[in-house]
């Protein structure tokens, strides 16, 4: 309980805003260049420490960089300056059942996102029934998800993402998923990953939920880490900045 | 090596992939798998009635097989030649059309554009079995010559693997490619063996001698196109039913790992602004 997860040493990552891009070839040709762009810096030297075991929460209001940051994290964006670095296996959810074939059985696609995941064929075979029942679309597992429901199509998404079994797992606004019951379900088993020493790293902008579940938080403004610390704190602080003062 | 390695441990994912395209591509259709040789016969019916019948092209006799049938030589040209058309449009679109799975979920991007060869290698494997029974049928003895068969089938793979992944990144970056494309591979047929044989080439570029006072003659610089070396050696094995030339098997294979390691290449030096990009 007292390593480090990941460490976030300085990450800056910015963005290209084109006044002009180019995408055709006659219009790169045309006009002689492929871009006209300045840099927008979404993270603008952001560093922190997530200990292992925490439940760790990124706030900010939109547009903030907290999902460039995860996004970071999940080694879909690489910095343009520092480093991010993991102690132990990283998995992310930032959306739920990409990759789903709409034709295709719940079956298959569970084996399919799971390995999209990072999931070997025997992993999936043992879990598939705790998947299941997790999402539970039982009865409808062997149809097309095109015939699913949108909350049985997420939950099913959402199942096979909590089941990859990470030692950190990097969670982006999924929790708002699926019915009331759903919800609980998965606030349980994120209870569960946490009493398994596992570190949970999330993106939330509900504050009730931050502070039910989050250790520490992490304010980001404008792409600056503004505040880093204990949950209550850092929300109070962040809330505070959000009403103007009288 | 490290690269290989990362691919190695993505096969299921790989497979996966592969078998998303697969089983995907043909639900909800009454003949299924059926529909992948309905293109090539179709073809298959209209070269053999404009060239074979109303150009009157005649192909030489197989060697030593004694098959002297247009549209079976046709198709041991034509079936490696869709299939790695296929290849380069399934693979160059590839990416733009994961961008969603490639915007959130990181995994070794470059078992996309491998999917498509495997997917698309699949009907192909198809298309070829049918095919030697078909040639089996008209009097050639393949059997022997199967193994030689399934070796080129996977270098042909390679090349067009190779051109894949390049082309792939390139449509990241222009989408003028995929329409761009289309059109390079429609000449690129029409400049290739495969509608008529190579020999057509070889009277007018005698005629026409040295270009531009050099020794070098228009067949020469045909013979340049990987595809014509290809086709050789598909059609010696199954057509004909003898050994290709050592030197075929050599042009072969270099142009299959010269195309592979370009594109690995250019996807490895790519395939981390994928998500910033798409």
């Amino acid at each position: 309980m007292t390593g480090t997860a990941v460490r976030v040493d300085q990450v800056s990552k910015s963005f290209r805003l084109y006044h002009e891009r180019n995408q055709t070839l006659k219009s790169a040709i045309m006009r002689g260049r492929t871009s006209v762009h300045e840099d927008f810096w979404a993270l603008d030297d952001v560093s922190f420490d997530v200990p292992e075991g925490s439940t760790f929460g990124l706030i900010g209001s939109n547009g903030s960089g907290k999902s460039t940051l995860l996004k970071c994290l999940a080694n879909i964006y690489f910095p343009n300056k520092g480093t991010i670095t993991h102690f132990g296996k990283i998995a992310a959810m930032l959306e739920v059942g990409s990759g789903f074939h709409s034709e295709l059985s719940g079956r298959e696609n569970v084996f399919l996102n799971g390995s999209i995941l990072g999931m070997s064929k025997k992993e999936i075979t043992s879990k598939f029934d705790e998947i299941v029942a997790f999402s539970g679309v039982e009865q409808f597992i062997d149809q097309p998800v095109k015939n699913y429901s949108s909350g049985m199509y997420v939950r099913l998404g959402f199942a096979i993402a909590i089941n990859v079994d990470p030692d950190i797992l990097v969670v982006d606004e999924v929790l708002s998923v699926g019915d009331q019951e759903f919800q609980e379900k998965c606030f349980l088993k994120f209870a569960d990953f946490r009493k398994a020493g596992k570190t949970v790293i999330l993106v939330s902008h509900s504050m009730g939920t931050v502070e039910a579940m989050c250790d520490r938080v992490a304010w980001l403004s404008h792409g600056e880490l503004k505040k880093v610390g204990p949950a209550a704190g850092t929300i109070k602080s962040y809330l505070s900045s959000l009403t103007p003062e009288a | 090596m490290n690269y290989l390695r990362e691919i190695w441990r993505s096969r299921e994912l790989l497979l996966n992939l592969t078998l998303r395209e697969i089983k995907g591509k043909y639900k909800r259709t009454v003949f299924g798998q059926l529909w992948s040789l309905a293109n090539p016969l179709a073809l298959m019916l209209i070269y053999t009635v404009v060239v074979g019948l109303i150009f009157r092209v005649k192909p030489a006799p197989g060697d030593p097989s004694g098959l002297h049938v247009y549209a079976l030589w046709l198709l041991c040209g034509l079936l490696p030649f869709t299939f790695v058309s296929s290849v380069i449009n399934a693979g160059l679109r590839s990416l733009v059309s994961n961008a969603g799975l490639i915007q959130k979920v990181y995994f070794t991007r470059i078992v996309l554009p491998l999917s498509t060869v495997g997917s698309v290698g699949y009907t192909w494997l198809f298309e070829m079995g049918v095919l030697v029974i078909a040639v089996s049928i008209a009097g050639a003895f393949v059997l022997p010559w199967i193994p030689g068969l399934l070796l080129i089938m996977v270098i042909l793979a390679i090349f067009a693997a190779g051109i894949g992944l390049m082309l792939s990144i390139a449509n990241v970056y222009f989408r003028d490619t995929e329409h761009f494309i289309s059109i390079v591979l429609q000449i690129w047929m029409y400049f290739s063996p495969i509608i008529y044989p190579v020999t057509l080439i070889d009277g007018p570029s005698k005629k026409i001698g040295g270009l531009l006072g050099t020794n070098i003659t228009l067949a020469d610089i045909y013979r340049l196109n990987p595809l014509e070396h290809f086709v050789e050696v598909f059609r010696n094995l199954l057509y004909d039913n003898r050994w290709p030339a050592a030197t075929e098997w050599y042009i072969c294979a270099g142009w299959a790992i010269a195309s592979l390691a370009i594109g690995m290449f250019v996807f490895r030096r790519n395939e981390r602004n994928l998500a910033e990009t798409l």
